[in-house]
This record gives C-alpha cells, structure tokens and sequence, in this order.
C-alpha cells in the first residue's frame, strides 16, 4: 500500500515538474518572500497605474478586461487570478527577469518604480481592499454644431445623474478630432464650462478636402460611456492641394498639357500637307474641264 | 534623248511598247487563277484568325503585361518601312532627274501603296477592339507619337494613292482608246471613268506635270516624317534599347533598304511573269543592286552607331538589353540577321555579277526577310525586361512568343500585301506607258492618236 502511495508520489511529482519547465514560471525561494518596501496606499498605487499604462498595458491591456494581446503564452490580466496568486515577491521578481516574450525591466525601470507597480497590482488583489476605485462608466451624451464663419466648434456635454436627470457635464474634456481618408486625426482637446459647453477654435491652417470642407468628430475620454458624434462638413479649411496625376511638360501627356510649340509643329505639318493635297487634287479636277480646249 | 522623226516608226514603236506593257492586263491564264486562289485563301484564313481573335481577345496571341507589343508591331514597322521606297524612287530619283528610275516609279509606287495600306490595317489588328480606333481621332492626345503616327499614316497613304494616280492618267486614256476589244467593258469603264476625259492637249499635260511636281516634293518630308514618327513611338519613351536619338534616321536607312529589296523582288517577277525583258533591264537591276549597296551601307553605318556605342558604355538597363540580343536569348537571330542581312549582300553586291537580275533577287529575298527579323529585335527584346522588380507574375509572362493566330494574322498581311500589287498589276500598266515611250524619243501627238487596225 505504501509502495503504491510512492509510486503515485512519484509520478505526479514527475508530471508536475514536467509540467513546470513547460509552464511553470519558478521564483527562487529566497525571492519569494521579499517584502514590499513601499506602503500600499493611494498614492503610491496612483504611481504605478501611471507607469503601467505606459510600459505595460500594450501587452496585458487593461485591469478586468481581458484584452491582452494574443500571444502565446498570453500575457495574463492583471486583475486575474493567474497573476494574484504571485505573491508580492514573485511579481517582482518576475517583473525585474523577465521570461521569454515578458521582457525584463531590471534595466528600464528603477527598483523602486517596479514596487510601485507591484502596488499597483495589489489594487486588484483579493485579500486587499481596492484603494483606487474605477467608477463605472457614466452615460453622457454630446452635441455640437459648427460655426465656420467665427472658425469655432461648439460642443455640449450632458449626463444621466444618479436620479436618471440629465444634467450639464461639467470640466470635462473633450477631444475633437477630423475625419480623415485613413481614420480620426485629433486636433485639439477643450475643456467644458459650468454650462456644459466648449469652444475649440479652428485653426487657421487645417487642411480639409479638396474643396476645404472639414468633418469635426467629438468624443468624451476614458470613464464616459459616450458615442462619438460627427458635425456635419463645413469648408473651414483650406482647400488640399491635389497635385495633377499628369504633370506639365511629361512625354505623352493629355491635351490640357501640350506644349504650344507641339501643338502648332503637329498642325502646321499635317495642315501643310493637306492643303496642299488638296491643291493637287483640285488640279487634278482641272484636267477634266481642259478637255474642252 | 534621240527623237525619232518618222511617224511610222514612232507608231510601230508605240504600239510595241502598248502591246509589251499591258501584257500584265491582258494575261489570263490558270497560272494567274491560281495564284489570285492561294492569295485568297491565305488571305481568307488570315481573317477567320482574325476572328477569333476579336471574339476571344487579345488573350491568343503570346502579348502579356509587360510585352505588350508583340509580332503585330514589328511587322507594322516593316510594312511602314518598305513604303518608304516609294518617296525614293519615284520622287526623290525623279526629281534628281536619274532617267534609268523611271520605269520602276510606278513598281515602288505600288508597293508604297500596299505597305502603308498593310501597316494601317496591322494597326488595327493589334487592338482587341478594332472599333476603339475611333478614339484616336475622339480622345487622340497631340502630345502622342500614337496620334502623329496616324496622322502622317494617312498623309502618305493619300499621297502615295495620287503619285500613283496622276501620271497614269495619260496611261488611262490610251486603255481607253485603244483596248476595246482585249479587255472587259467593266475595266474600260474604269479607265474612262479615272481617265477623266484626256485627250493629251498642252495644256493637260502642263497641269499634270505640275501636280506631279508638287506632290512630289510634297512626299519628301512626309515620307521621311512617316518613319521617323514610326521610330519616335520607340524614341519617345525611356526605355532601354529605345531611348536613342538616332532611331530616326537608323529607320529612314533601314526601311530603304527594305523597300528597295521588295521593288527588286517585284522587278524580277514582273519580268519573268509578264516577258519585260526590255523594259527591266539588266542595267536596271544593275543600278538597283548598286542602290541597294549604297543604302544598306548606310544602314550599316547606323547599326555600328546604335549598338557600337550604347555597347561601348554599357550603361545598366541597357547592359542587360544588349547583352541578351548580343549572347542572349536573341544572339542567334541578332547575329543572322546583321551577318546575313546586311553585310554579306553588301560584299556580294559589290560584284556586278551578283547585281545581275537573279542574283540580285535572290540577295533581295534574303535581306527582306533579314529586314522583317530586324524590326522584330527592335520591338521585343526590349519589352522583356520589366526593369522593375516583379513577383508572382506567371512564366509566361517573362518571354515573348507569338501564338498559331498571331502567325496566320502576320501571314495575312502578307499575302494582303501581295493581293493589293496583284490587282494594281492587273489593272493598270506596271510601268508608265507615255513616260517610256517619250523617253524612246515618240512624240506626245501619237499618244492621243486611234490606232488604225
Ligand atoms: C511584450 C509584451 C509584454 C510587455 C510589454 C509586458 N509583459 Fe508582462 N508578460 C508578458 C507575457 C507574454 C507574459 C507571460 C510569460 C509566460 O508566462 O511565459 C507576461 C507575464 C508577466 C508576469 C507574470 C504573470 C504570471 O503568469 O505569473 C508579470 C508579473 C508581468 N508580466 C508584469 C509585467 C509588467 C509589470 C509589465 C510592464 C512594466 C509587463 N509585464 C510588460 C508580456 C509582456
């Protein structure tokens, strides 16, 4: 009975460590334990997000999401359990090696900065309680007209209070962006007044259409559940420069673009000739008549 | 020019050279029948091609993306090439006043004639949609070779028509007058209608000098214009290997040399075919073989120009270009055609014995057939390379070929050609009658007179 105990001992031991050097990301005990120097409060978790966004979130995407970029293996959120279970330690560690497609940020980023994110995990631990909390998404809804005579945009932000009210949103910035042939290109970002309204002037040397036309986008930014609103065309920007797909003066080119020179030589020879074919022709109409004589 | 005095002689003299020259009418034989049979049929089966070449597309001959000029080209050039005798021979010399060019005017005129009609129709046969000519003159760019082309096309066409035309109109009137009972009512109709009315009065003949004048100092420039626009719709572009200045002149001494093969070839068969041993002499084959000398000699001095240097300098693209027809995939037809073509008839030439009559055809035979090979090196070899990297492009895009149609088509422009000096033989004189005659010293009052049978 005994034996067999081992035996199975043995073999799951074989399979787990089979299944360690395939999966398993090992930490050295001693790393294991390494206590965070920092205080987890919420300055301090603030400071990580900051630099998660930056350097990480083009990998794991954001906390909750699920949206890391496919790869295999796939980085996990951070708000999972996969990456909770590390202990403080272990992410750490993890963070300063680095293993295969994960890089090592020992040489990017200081000691101190790699705690601050490890904070900034701890936030989504939990045996923790949350110390920056992500309110949920507020329901807004935006307007705007243009005024291309004054060049400005207007816009108008409203939302949905607690009491299903729609109320006037407040500092607030907006992005205003113009439809361009490959996507949105932002131009200006504007902050909204006690009214609910923002004035974003146009700038003087924005390129539109090839008539000048412009199409505004505006949209709210992150914690707003908002759709974008697109303005209507207005021609308040300067015309684009369409260069002519056939140049002046290129071999072969259309009517519009003969040299005069050309034109005159290729008519003057071929009406040359024909006039004096004619000529003979006409003389030739003569012989007839001269029968007579 | 001695002129004979008494009317009877001059009379008996006319009425030889008449009764020589409209052999060629007059002739009706199985032989004729059969040859006016296989011309029609080729030609026929050149059309059904032709056929289906419009119904399925340019997709059956071997033209692809990148060589988009393909047969149909090079033979175009040919065509435009040997026309071009006709300005040299029957203005150029005539104006110079070289008497022993004028019984061939009307040879070289007639296959000025047939060539530039062939190359206006080749044209139109390389298009899939031979009804998108109309966009020549509807959407034409003046800026275009394309366009001068088409223009300077018909120019000579219409020109070439009229030199052929004028001074057969005394030869008309004489059909007219004294052919009634040889030849059928259809074809004196046609004489007396195109006669217009001669009777050979001063002032007729003043008039018709005149024109005859004009026009041809007028075909001086516009033959020389016809094929060196041919050339420009190669020397207008940047393409290697036909990014020269010369290409003009090189096709001007190009195409005599054609032409001026075709026209002793046409010599040789009127002779044989039509007993005109006294009219296309030996001196006339003679000066003919010394003709030919001359301008392949030219012609020569122009392909040392055209590939000697760009040879010499080896500049990338045109490196590549040459390399392939000096010891590449063309070397063998480059070779043939430069060695067999052109040098070897020139040495030949040189001895008066390879200017006699058959010598001098067979030599003609070689060099036309060397000429169309000729403008087939000038057109494809340079298309074959893209000169741009390309990739995934089917094999059969790389090299050119041309398919069974493309062949059957070129072999119907051919035998077009043929039909077109055939039916002209037929139907009028092949040298011009009072021109001889006069030059034989019989005065013009005889032209005009009833023969008393
Ligand atoms: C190039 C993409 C990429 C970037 C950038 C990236 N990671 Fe990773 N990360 C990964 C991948 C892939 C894994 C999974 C590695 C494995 O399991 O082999 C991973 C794993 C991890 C783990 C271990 C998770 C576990 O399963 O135990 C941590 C912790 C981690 N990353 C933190 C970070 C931090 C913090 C940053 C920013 C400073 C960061 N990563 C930036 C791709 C990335």
């Amino acid at each position: 009975m005994i034996k067999k105990i081992n035996l199975l001992i043995v073999v799951v031991l074989f399979f787990s460590v089979q299944h360690g050097i395939s999966q398993e990301w090992l930490v050295p005990a001693d790393k294991q334990n390494v206590k965070n120097p920092l205080e987890y409060n919420l300055e301090n978790v603030k400071k990580g997000k900051e630099i998660f966004m930056r350097e990480c979130k083009s990998c794991h995407g954001e906390p909750g999401k699920n949206n890391a970029l496919a790869l295999t293996p796939a980085p996990p959120d951070i708000a999972s359990s996969k990456m909770q279970k590390n202990s403080e330690g272990e992410m750490f560690y993890k963070i300063s090696t680095g293993k295969g497609i994960m890089p090592s940020f020992k040489a990017t980023l200081s000691e101190n900065e790699r705690w601050l994110l490890v904070n900034y995990f701890m936030n989504f631990n939990p045996k923790k309680s949350p110390v920056l909390v992500v309110a949920p998404p507020i329901k807004a809804t935006l307007s705007g007209r243009v005024d291309a005579g004054k060049k400005l945009v207007t816009v108008f932000a409203e939302f949905k209070n607690k009491k299903g009210e729609q109320e006037k949103l407040t500092e607030t910035p907006v992005n205003i962006c113009i439809e361009r042939a490959f996507g949105n290109l932002p131009v200006g970002q504007v902050i909204t007044n006690n009214n609910g309204a923002a004035d974003f002037k146009i700038p003087n040397n924005l390129i539109g259409d090839e008539e000048g036309f412009v199409t505004f986008v505006v949209s709210l930014g992150e914690g707003f559940d908002a759709k974008k609103v697109v303005l209507g065309k207005a021609k308040v920007g300067t015309p684009k420069e369409t260069p002519k797909l056939i140049r002046k003066g290129v071999i072969w080119s259309t009517n519009d673009n003969i040299p005069m020179w050309m034109l005159l030589s290729y008519l003057g020879a071929i009406g040359g000739a024909w006039i004096t074919i004619g000529y003979v022709v006409f003389q030739i109409m003569r012989i007839k008549g001269m029968s007579k004589g | 020019m001695n002129k004979i005095e008494s009317p009877e002689e001059s009379r008996k003299l006319l009425n030889k050279i008449v009764f020589d020259l409209t052999r060629s009418i007059v002739k009706k034989d199985e032989l004729t029948r059969f040859w006016f049979f296989i011309l029609i049929m080729f030609s026929a089966v050149g059309l059904w091609g032709w056929g289906v070449q419009i119904d399925k597309g340019l997709g059956v001959t071997g033209m692809r993306d990148y060589v988009s000029w393909g047969m149909y080209i090079a033979n175009f050039v040919f065509f435009v090439a040997v026309s071009l005798i006709g300005f040299l021979i029957s203005s150029t010399l005539h104006l110079l006043n070289i008497s022993w060019s004028k019984p061939i005017s009307r040879v070289a005129e007639q296959v000025a004639i047939a060539g530039v009609a062939l190359a206006g129709i080749i044209i139109v046969n390389d298009m899939g949609h031979p009804d998108r000519l109309l966009n020549v003159f509807i959407h034409g760019r003046f800026a275009s070779p394309i366009v001068w082309d088409v223009s300077v096309v018909m120019t000579y066409l219409t020109i070439s028509v009229l030199l052929f035309y004028l001074p057969l109109i005394p030869d008309l009137a004489l059909l007219r007058d004294r052919m009634g009972n040889e030849v059928p009512k259809w074809k004196m109709k046609i004489y007396s209608i195109l006669a217009l009315g001669w009777n050979g009065n001063a002032k007729q003949y003043k008039t018709i000098y005149h024109a005859m004048r004009v026009l041809m100092i007028l075909i001086i420039p516009v033959g020389l214009s016809i094929h060196t626009v041919t050339s420009w719709l190669f020397a207008a572009t940047l393409r290697a290997g036909w990014d020269s200045t010369i290409m003009g002149p090189y096709f001007v001494a190009g195409a005599f040399v054609a032409g001026s093969a075709a026209v002793v070839m046409l010599m040789y068969a009127y002779r044989l075919r039509y007993g005109l041993k006294e009219y296309f002499e030996d001196i006339h084959f003679d000066q003919m073989g010394k003709l030919l000398v001359f301008v392949s000699l030219l012609y020569l001095y122009f392909n040392v120009n055209e590939f000697l240097v760009p040879g010499y300098k080896m500049k990338a693209a045109e490196g590549v270009h040459l390399l392939n027809i000096f010891v590449g995939r063309y070397a063998l037809m480059f070779w043939s055609v430069q060695i067999l073509g052109l040098i070897l008839p020139i040495i030949l030439m040189l001895f008066r014995f390879f200017r006699k009559p058959l010598p001098l055809t067979i030599i003609s035979v070689v060099m036309l057939i060397g000429a169309w090979f000729k403008r087939y090196i000038i057109v494809i070899p340079t298309l074959e390379h893209p000169f741009l990297p390309i990739q995934n492009v089917p094999a059969e895009f790389h090299h050119y070929s041309p398919t069974g149609i493309e062949i059957m088509i070129t072999l119907f422009s051919f035998t077009a050609a043929l039909l077109i000096i055939t039916i002209l033989a037929k139907l009028f004189p092949v040298i011009t009658i009072w021109e001889y005659a006069e030059e034989k010293g019989i005065d013009k009052k005889y032209f005009s007179e009833q023969p008393k049978s």
